[in-house]
């Protein structure tokens, strides 16, 4: 009883490992080549040296760009206490400069107990940003904006990074701007006037290699030793953490993990999806079958099996589609694929039942919801689904698979149909 | 209090002059202004805080000197005139020439303090006794007197009661005032007041007494004694850095020949800190070691007094208002460890207090003035934060300079008289708002009344940011070389004039004189070009200082500047608005400043006896609007006869005009500057005139940077962005290895060439290359694909899985193939498709949304040789190499 409930307890304790992220990104920021130390390195000596700085963060989805960046803001807060505003801003939300400037606004009136208006015009929304740069200059506090999903920021005419990095030109400001995008290509999106004011600090965030990969399991896994678990439990646990890693089929699951998609968000879904699968009732510890079941789920071919679950009449339709192609007749809709249908159920009668047109045309607008097909003109909701022409998402490839594995329902005949 | 006092002597004694003038100038002018009343031995003047605005001529007899006082008092020299009086003191010169010459001590004037101590005590025109009393009255509550006081509440209640004493301080002149309004009197302002012998200006720094008792006037030594032989003397002296003492230099144990460099350290001092005992030795019998004001002061048995204005009550006495300094004991917070021993912190706080109580001058300067300062006597103190007392906390101070001579130049014009009651006013509206601002705050919330954020341009509360505690890494931080660099590499640290841009610099220049000084100015429109980071706005706005320099010489008429940037305006048409304001002061809609600007700029009347307006808009392209109304506009104004409009616009392109409307680059492209990239001399110039005096850099590396930026750009802002990288990267790598103890011995301290690469590489390169080599082994095998179709169909687009072209494979039959061919196992379509959106996510490729899925297109966004170089030796999949 209370073994499962200390199991229960470390499950708990692994999940909010797993959803925290700078619990995650800690393990990896004591290396001295890290992004981490860089990146400190930059804040912390623009914040002692009172200097103007700008950095782009730079690397896939799910890297660690922002985790990073909030455990070096953390650690700044508590070393320089009272130095150190920040102000988040997300290009997805703001990438308006109007509202941009508005949420600067009403970020820094929140930070330094200001009274803020709504009202406020976006003129003066912006000689307030730099009335408060000045000011903060003055104080030597160092107000670090930050910028997520940098590149959206570079729509239009890019007032806001102008005049963010224009007031940073001057002697008495102190800021750094910190912008952090998926794209590599980020820097060159800027005007060229703003790209002459920016200072060109660039950390790229690679994914994990495969040694940094086995240190975060290990870090993320095992339990800690001094905790209120039973400690004959900690110690048994973390040695069968030890073993399922150094497992073969273990590794090659990691690996074929890593080969699709090798970030470190990848990484930790699929830790979740595994330490879900843990039996807290019998075994009470993880085992290499909880990985595979993961491995099994994140490994998902949505398409296919979505596919497969087709009706017969719906798999008639896409091949009565496929045929049009192969014909190459690059324009249908519904009312041509049903006359296909009707060539075919005409040549073959026995193999091919006949469906209702209405029922045909309800087929077809769950294969649409599907998204096994699309219309082809996405704008403008035409009201007669028979005519608007439509396109087919399914390889042949697929196609053919998905007959072969309903080959108890549909018969033999229409696979040949299909390559005629 | 008339200058009658002073014997005539030889030399003349003038005061405010203009204090812009550069030394070398005014010593010509007035030489030149003078040599016709007779031969002028020596013109004096000097540049330090106390001397401003002054300067002495030595003539060589005593009847061209009163010819001079009588005829060219309050000659108008450089737009103010002067004021003139024999000096009280004989110049060194004609010292030398009588025989009583003496060479003048390091930190001391012994002569100026005779007098003063003369006039303190003989010329008083109110009796001691009721000063004495007066300053009691006034300060006898002390409650400064706790300043190391650790609760803080307490210290809180001191420094209320302190408000308290110091409001009454102030109330009793303003009920006078409100007395005297109704009378025929009234006070009367001066700019200058000569008290007790003494000269106080506004603007000048006074200690005043502070309690009775403390001091007395008989014992106000204003030269310091020597710890060892308790006599000032005439030797040179040294001062201690830690306690601040005297010492003579022959009196030290070992003596000293001169003046070390650096800071120097007691042997007391130097004891103390090792812990040992040192006494102090013992004064002789009968003397007591007497205190000088600046020991007295930092003791707080004294106050340091800012002047801000100076008046004469309708009963006769003078007063004046002050701006308190508090001294770091007596701030919340205490002294800290950064804390220099001269240092004093400027307050926000004021009283009115009356002349009687003032001791004499001392200075207070910021940093610069400090450091340069080391001659200056003993009453020398540094400042560079303003505390405030209300919310015990501390802000930098602003070049004050700046500040202050715009505030002069607002109120030279205006009366003194009428703007007496504007003195004090604001002040009390500024508390009664902060009253209601702390009322609404605590409350419940108010209407937008206070917001910080609108205000029509001014901002409430930003008085309350503020640090609490100035922190010890801001100061008492010992650069290295390195970061002595980097601090003079920083973009904002702006050079006086743009190095390489003289010819430019000229010609702007020209054009403004010649457009301003011109009675009929007409048409004059510049329109400068140049990519970005070629000093465009900084020349002209270096332009713009020499011209305004000019100007207060009296060279050239008055004329205001307007300077808009088009970027940050909210729209184009919004330029109406700003320039109005700018140039009225009202804030209007900008359809309303459009009309009022148009009624001004046309009607001859109105101009007629306004100044000329010189108008700079940068980033000019921003104002092109679909019917090009805004440009059209601005540029019509300076056509109008009697306009008075000068505009000068700055943008990048070279050929904006001719892209404009036939009527508008008429009125535009006449006048053209252009700022050519700089060349890889200019740049290794601008570089190394930056770092000139720092032991960072190789010569080659600058060279490097300079040469590479110049191929590229020739921006000046990235090579030295270029070269604060480089620098950074190498303080990183000290920093670094000095945490790590195994590579201590490698601290090289310069940065040479693989640095500056380095820095190069990350700001013109795009990382994509690493990211290839490090991403995962499907998203390879996905490129190898892309990039093996690219060179067997010549094709750049390919799609997911539709045929188009009967000779090329589609992308997901292609890594089939290749996976078939080379034993991988093929991941499945939907893994497939989701690889390529990430990679397009990254831009490595560029993609169609995922949804189109078989029908997507798929692009390389790189050379495919980059990918060919970064996959080509891939220990992962060393078949790629075969594709490629």
């Amino acid at each position: 009883m209370e073994l499962s409930k200390a199991a229960e307890k470390a499950l708990i304790l692994l999940r909010s490992r797993i959803c925290n992220p700078n619990f995650v990104f800690s393990a990896l920021s004591d290396k001295p080549d890290s992004n981490y130390s860089k990146l400190k390195f930059l804040l912390s000596s623009s914040v002692t040296e009172s200097c103007n700085n700008s950095v782009l963060l730079l690397g896939p989805r799910g890297c660690g760009k922002i985790p990073v960046l909030e455990l070096v803001l953390q650690d700044l807060q508590s070393e320089h206490p009272e130095t150190v505003s920040v102000v988040r801003l997300n290009g997805i939300l703001h990438s308006d400069d109007n509202y941009a400037l508005k949420e600067i606004a009403r970020q820094l009136c929140l930070e330094h107990d200001l009274e803020f208006s709504k009202m406020a015009s976006s003129d003066d929304n912006s000689q307030f940003m730099i009335a408060m740069l000045q000011k903060c200059g003055l104080d030597h506090r160092t107000l670090i904006f930050v910028l997520d999903e940098f590149d959206l920021f570079t729509q239009g005419k890019q007032r806001l990074l102008y005049c963010l990095l224009d007031a940073m030109q001057s002697v008495m400001s102190q800021a750094v701007v910190v912008g952090s995008s998926c794209r590599l290509d980020a820097d060159q999106l800027l005007e060229k006037r703003v790209r002459s004011r920016f200072s060109h600090r660039k950390l790229l965030f690679l994914p994990p290699s495969k040694e940094d990969i086995q240190i975060l399991l290990e870090h993320i896994l095992s339990l800690p030793a001094d905790s209120n678990f039973p400690h004959d439990y900690v110690v048994e646990f973390n040695e069968k953490i030890r073993s399922i890693l150094g497992d073969q089929r273990c590794k090659a699951i990691l690996t074929k993990l890593s080969d699709a998609d090798s970030s470190v968000n990848n990484l930790l879904s699929f830790l979740f999806r595994s330490i879900c699968n843990m039996d807290i009732k019998e075994s009470r510890f993880l085992s290499t079958k909880n990985f595979e079941t993961a491995s099994k789920s994140i490994h998902q071919q949505p398409k296919r099996e979505s596919l497969q679950d087709c009706s017969i009449l719906e798999h008639y339709i896409l091949v009565c589609m496929k045929r049009l192609e192969t014909k190459e007749q690059n324009s249908y809709n519904f009312n041509s694929v049903m006359k296909e249908y009707k060539v075919i159920h005409d040549a073959f009668p026995i193999y091919v039942t006949h469906y209702e047109r209405d029922r045909c045309l309800m087929a077809f607008e769950h294969l649409e919801q599907h998204g096994l097909i699309s219309f082809e003109d996405v704008r403008g909701q035409n009201p007669s689904v028979q005519f608007r022409s439509v396109k087919l998402l399914v390889s042949s490839h697929q196609l053919q698979e998905s007959l072969n594995a309903n080959s108890s329902s549909i018969p033999g005949k229409i696979r040949t149909l299909l390559m005629s | 209090m008339s200058n009658g006092e002073v014997a005539p002597n030889n030399t003349i004694h003038i005061n405010n002059l203009n204090e812009k003038i550069k030394l070398d100038e005014l010593k010509k002018t007035l030489k030149s202004i003078f040599q016709q009343f007779g031969n002028i031995l020596e013109v004096l003047a000097f540049k330090t805080l106390k001397h401003k605005g002054q300067a002495w001529v030595v003539f060589e007899d005593v009847s061209s000197a009163t010819n001079v006082l009588r005829q060219m008092q309050d000659f108008p020299l450089h737009d103010k005139p002067m004021r003139l009086q024999y000096a009280k003191t004989k110049s060194d010169v004609i010292a030398k020439a009588d025989g009583t010459f003496f060479p003048r001590e390091k930190r001391r004037k012994h002569d100026e303090r005779v007098q003063k101590e003369n006039g303190l005590v003989g010329s008083k025109s109110v009796s001691p006794k009721r000063a004495k009393a007066l300053a009691k009255d006034l300060y006898a509550p002390a409650s400064l007197d706790l300043p190391k006081l650790k609760k803080r509440k307490k210290s809180e209640e001191a420094a209320n009661s302190s408000r308290k004493t110091r409001a009454m301080v102030s109330k009793k002149p303003t009920e006078k005032k409100g007395k005297s309004r109704d009378g025929p009197k009234r006070r009367v302002y001066y700019k200058k007041v000569v008290y007790d012998g003494g000269e106080f200006d506004v603007g000048d720094d006074v200690y005043v007494k502070r309690r009775e008792g403390a001091n007395s006037d008989n014992d106000d030594p204003e030269v310091e004694e020597c710890f060892f032989c308790f006599k000032s003397g005439r030797n040179l002296m040294i001062e201690c850095d830690d306690c601040l003492g005297g010492f003579h230099l022959k009196c030290l144990r070992p003596p000293l020949k001169e003046i070390p460099d650096g800071d120097w350290i007691c042997e007391f001092c130097e004891a103390r800190k090792e812990g040992k005992k040192a006494d102090l030795p013992e004064p002789p019998k009968g003397k007591k070691r007497r205190r000088t004001a600046r020991e007295k002061l930092l003791s707080s048995d004294l106050w340091a007094v800012h002047i801000e204005s100076l008046w004469k009550e309708p009963d006769g006495s003078y007063w004046f208002r002050g701006r308190w300094y508090v001294i770091p004991e007596e701030t919340a917070v205490g002294r800290q460890p950064h804390n220099l021993r001269r240092e004093l912190y400027r307050t926000n706080d004021f009283a009115d207090i009356e002349m009687e109580s003032i001791l004499r001058h001392c200075s207070v300067m910021n940093c610069k003035e400090f450091s340069e300062a080391n001659n200056e006597g003993d009453d020398v103190f540094l400042c560079e934060y303003e505390y405030d007392i209300q919310r015990q906390s501390f802000k930098r101070l602003a070049d004050i300079d700046n500040e202050e001579e715009d505030d002069k130049e607002a109120v030279k014009d205006e009366d003194w008289e009428s703007c007496s009651d504007s003195i004090s006013d604001p002040e009390e509206n500024l508390k009664s708002a902060r009253k209601k601002l702390n009322f609404s705050a605590s409350g419940q919330s108010s209407g937008h009344g206070f917001a910080a954020n609108a205000q029509g341009g001014k901002f409430f509360g930003l008085h309350k940011i503020g640090t609490k505690k100035i922190l010890e890494h801001v100061k008492g931080h010992r650069q290295t070389e390195i970061e002595k660099a980097k601090a003079t590499l920083l973009l904002a640290t702006l050079p006086k004039s743009p190095p390489c841009r003289n010819k430019e610099m000229e010609e702007i220049i020209e054009f403004v004189k010649g457009a301003v000084s011109n009675g009929q100015c007409r048409g004059h429109c510049l329109y400068i070009h140049g990519v970005p980071g070629t000093g465009k706005t900084m020349s002209v706005l270096a332009a713009m200082r020499n011209l305004r320099s000019e100007v207060d010489a009296g060279r050239i008429s008055p004329y205001c500047f307007v300077e808009i940037n088009g970027l940050k305006l909210a729209s184009p048409e919004n330029i109406y608005r700003v320039i109005y304001e700018k140039l009225s002061g009202h804030r209007v809609s900008w359809k309303k400043a459009l009309s009022l600007l148009n009624e001004k700029f046309s009607d001859d009347n109105k101009v007629r006896n306004s100044q000329p307006c010189v108008l700079l808009i940068d980033e000019l392209d921003l104002l092109v609007t679909r019917n090009q109304s805004v440009l059209y506009n601005i540029l019509d104004w300076p056509t109008k006869p009697h306009s008075k409009l000068v505009v000068i616009g700055i943008a990048n392109t070279m050929d904006l005009p001719e892209k404009l409307l036939p009527r508008i680059s008429s009125r535009m492209g006449i006048q053209r500057l252009c700022f050519s990239p700089y060349t890889y001399q200019q740049l290794r110039e601008i570089i190394s005139s930056r770092i000139e005096g720092i032991e960072a850099f190789d010569k080659q590396a600058i060279e490097f940077a300079s040469r590479k930026v110049a191929a590229i750009s020739g921006d000046a802002r990235r090579a030295l962005e270029i070269c604060r990288r480089a620098a950074e990267i190498a303080d990183y790598k000290i920093k670094k290895s000095s945490s790590t103890p195994d590579f201590s011995s490698s601290g090289k301290n310069h940065i040479g060439m693989a640095e500056v690469e380095a820095a190069i590489q990350e700001m013109f390169q795009a990382p994509h290359i690493q990211m290839i080599k490090s991403c995962s082994k499907l998203s390879k095998i996905f490129l190898v694909a892309l990039v093996h179709e690219l060179y067997k169909s010549g094709m750049g687009e390919t799609t997911f899985e539709k045929v188009i072209h009967k000779r090329s494979l589609p992308l997901a039959a292609n890594v089939f193939s290749l996976c078939g061919s080379n034993k991988e196992e093929f991941p499945g379509y939907d893994t497939l498709l989701k690889i390529g959106c990430k990679l397009g996510e990254c831009r490595i490729i560029i993609c169609e949304a995922g949804a189109r899925h078989r029908l997507q297109k798929l692009q390389l966004n790189f050379p495919s040789d980059d990918v060919a170089f970064a996959l080509k030796d891939c220990s992962e999949l060393p078949w790629l190499t075969k594709y490629l």
